[in-house]
C-alpha cells in the first residue's frame, strides 16, 4: 500500500468541512489516523497505529479501512463503512428506500427514493433503509445510479 | 489408521466420528451494531439461540445465512463457534499491540478488533495473497479500522523485530477436528501430512516466541486432533523459549485437558491446555493453548 500523504489536523478539518457541506453534520475524523493514497482516495485507521511501524512493515498491504474517495468537484465518494459512519449524523444527500428496494439495491440495481432529504440531483447520496445505512448512490432525475462495489453485492438475497 | 489414533487419545472415539453438527453459528460484530438489536433482527428470519460460552456468538438454523441484509451491512460474520474461543482466552485489552500471525480469512482478527472496540494495533498477517484479499474484505466490512495486513512468511515474521504484547498463532493444520461438517475428510487423511504440518507449525512457533515482549501472551490453537500438531508443537517450543503455559479456563462449554502422553513422549502440563471435541459441544475441534514469555 502506497500512502500518498498522511493527512495533518488541518487537512482532517478540510476534509470534515467538505463532508459538512455534501453531508450537513460534523463527523469527528480526528478520532481516527487519516490518510490518502492514490485517486485520491481517503482512508482511516485507528489513532494508535504509529505510522513509523512502517519503516519496519515492509510488505504491509492495506492499513485501517477504505472511506471514501474525494472528487475534484470536493465532493466525496463514499465507501459502505464511511457512509455508516458519515451517515448516522447526516442531515443532507440522504435517501430512504422501502425494503423491496433495498433488497434491488444490494444485488446491484439503481433503484427508487421513497424519500429525500435534502438531496441534489446528480449529487452522492447516503442511502438508507429504515435505520440500516446501507451504501452510497448517486440521485439521478427518477432513480439512484447503484455505486455498490461488485464485490459487496449479494447477487442471489433473501428477501 | 485415523481411527485407530483416535480410540489411542478418547475413550469415545465413536461418538467423536458420529458427531453431526446441525447449527450453524455466527458472531455479532458490535462496532457496527449491538448483540440485541443484532438478534432481534435475525429472530424475525430464522431460528436463532444463544451461544452458552459467548455473549456475541449465536447459533442459527436458515437457508442461506449469507444472503441478507444483515450480512451485506457486515452485522455479523460467520463464524465457527469453536473458533470463537481462541482471542477469548487472550485476556485482550483495548490498547494492546497484537500481531496475528496467520490471520486470513480474519475470523480471529476481526472479532479481536472489535474486542478491542477499534482502539490499539492489530497486525494481521498471511503469507497468502489470495487469503489476503478475502482478510482484506472481510476486515473492511466489520469496519476493523485498528487492522494493518502484512504478507511476510509467518516463519520468519521475528526477522522485523517487531514484539507484540499478545500473538494469535491459529496455526494451518491438517483440520481433522472439521470432520463434524466433513465425514469424507477421512478417507483423505495422510499422516505423512499431519508430519508436513507439524513441521511448518514448529517454525510458525519459534517465530512467535521471538516476537513476544516480557510477560507477553501467544495464544496457540489449531482446529487439528493430532497430538503431532498441538501438544508436540507446544513442547517443541517448551523446550526451546523462555515460556511456560497457563492453565485456561473457559465456563459454559465442555473442554477436556491435552492428550499427556503420545508416542512415548509424556506432556505434563497438557492439563492445562484445553481441547475441544466435536461430540461434546457440536462445534469442530479444536485445541488451544496459552503460553506466557517468562
Amino acid at each position: 500500500m502506497q500512502i500518498k500523504k498522511v493527512l495533518s489536523s488541518k487537512e482532517i478539518r478540510e476534509i470534515e468541512a467538505i463532508i459538512e457541506k455534501n453531508y450537513g453534520c460534523k463527523v469527528g475524523l480526528h478520532n481516527y489516523r487519516v490518510f490518502m493514497t492514490g485517486e485520491e482516495k481517503i482512508w482511516i485507521a485507528s489513532k494508535d497505529i504509529d505510522f513509523g511501524i512502517f519503516d519496519v512493515l515492509k510488505r504491509c498491504y492495506r492499513i485501517g479501512i477504505y472511506f471514501g474517495k474525494l472528487k475534484r468537484n470536493r465532493k466525496i465518494k463514499l465507501s459502505i463503512e464511511g457512509a455508516m459512519i458519515v451517515g448516522r449524523k447526516a442531515t443532507k444527500n440522504v435517501v430512504f428506500i422501502g425494503e423491496k428496494e433495498a433488497i434491488k439495491f444490494i444485488q446491484g440495481y439503481d433503484v427508487r427514493a421513497d424519500k429525500l432529504i435534502n438531496a441534489e440531483k446528480n449529487n452522492f447520496v447516503i442511502v438508507k433503509c429504515g435505520n440500516a445505512i446501507i451504501g452510497t448512490g448517486i440521485l439521478r432525475d427518477d432513480y439512484i445510479e447503484n455505486l455498490v462495489p461488485k464485490a459487496r453485492r449479494i447477487v442471489k438475497i433473501d428477501s | 489408521m485415523f481411527r485407530e489414533r483416535i480410540e489411542q487419545m478418547i475413550p469415545d472415539a465413536d461418538a467423536f466420528f458420529a458427531a453431526e453438527q446441525e447449527w450453524k453459528s455466527i458472531r455479532a460484530n458490535t462496532l457496527k451494531i449491538s448483540r440485541e438489536e443484532l438478534l432481534e433482527r435475525l429472530q424475525a428470519k430464522y431460528e436463532i439461540k444463544e451461544m452458552p460460552w459467548y455473549e456475541n456468538g449465536f447459533f442459527i438454523i436458515g437457508e442461506d445465512i449469507a444472503k441478507n441484509m444483515e450480512y451485506y451491512l457486515g452485522y455479523y460474520h460467520i463464524q465457527e463457534a469453536a473458533s470463537m474461543l481462541p482471542p477469548l482466552v487472550m485476556e485482550i485489552e483495548r490498547k494492546d499491540f497484537v500481531i496475528d500471525l496467520c490471520a486470513a480469512p480474519g475470523s480471529k482478527t476481526t472479532q479481536l478488533a472489535m474486542m478491542m472496540e477499534n482502539s490499539g494495533v492489530i497486525i494481521a498477517n498471511d503469507i497468502s495473497i489470495s487469503r489476503i484479499r478475502a482478510l482484506t474484505h472481510n476486515i473492511q466490512k466489520a469496519g476493523a479500522a485498528n487492522c494493518i495486513i502484512t504478507n511476510y512468511d509467518a516463519r520468519y515474521f521475528d526477522k522485523t523485530g517487531l514484539k507484540a504484547d499478545k500473538i494469535l498463532l491459529d496455526a494451518p493444520c491438517t483440520a481433522s477436528g472439521k470432520i463434524i461438517k466433513n465425514k469424507k475428510m477421512i478417507e483423505k487423511w495422510k499422516y505423512w501430512r499431519v508430519k508436513k504440518m507439524a513441521r511448518l507449525q514448529k517454525a510458525l512457533i519459534k517465530a512467535a516466541c521471538n516476537c513476544l515482549t516480557k510477560d507477553g501472551i501467544l495464544v496457540y490453537s489449531t482446529c487439528s486432533v493430532e497430538p503431532e500438531e498441538n501438544e508436540e508443537v507446544i513442547d517443541y517450543a517448551l523446550q526451546r523459549f523462555d515460556i511456560e503455559v497457563e492453565k485456561i479456563e473457559l465456563k459454559e462449554i465442555k473442554t477436556r485437558h491435552g492428550i499427556k502422553e503420545w508416542n512415548g513422549k509424556k506432556f505434563e502440563w497438557a492439563t492445562k491446555a484445553i481441547r475441544i471435541w466435536p461430540q461434546d459441544n457440536n462445534t469442530e475441534g479444536f485445541f488451544i493453548c496459552r503460553l506466557r514469555k517468562c
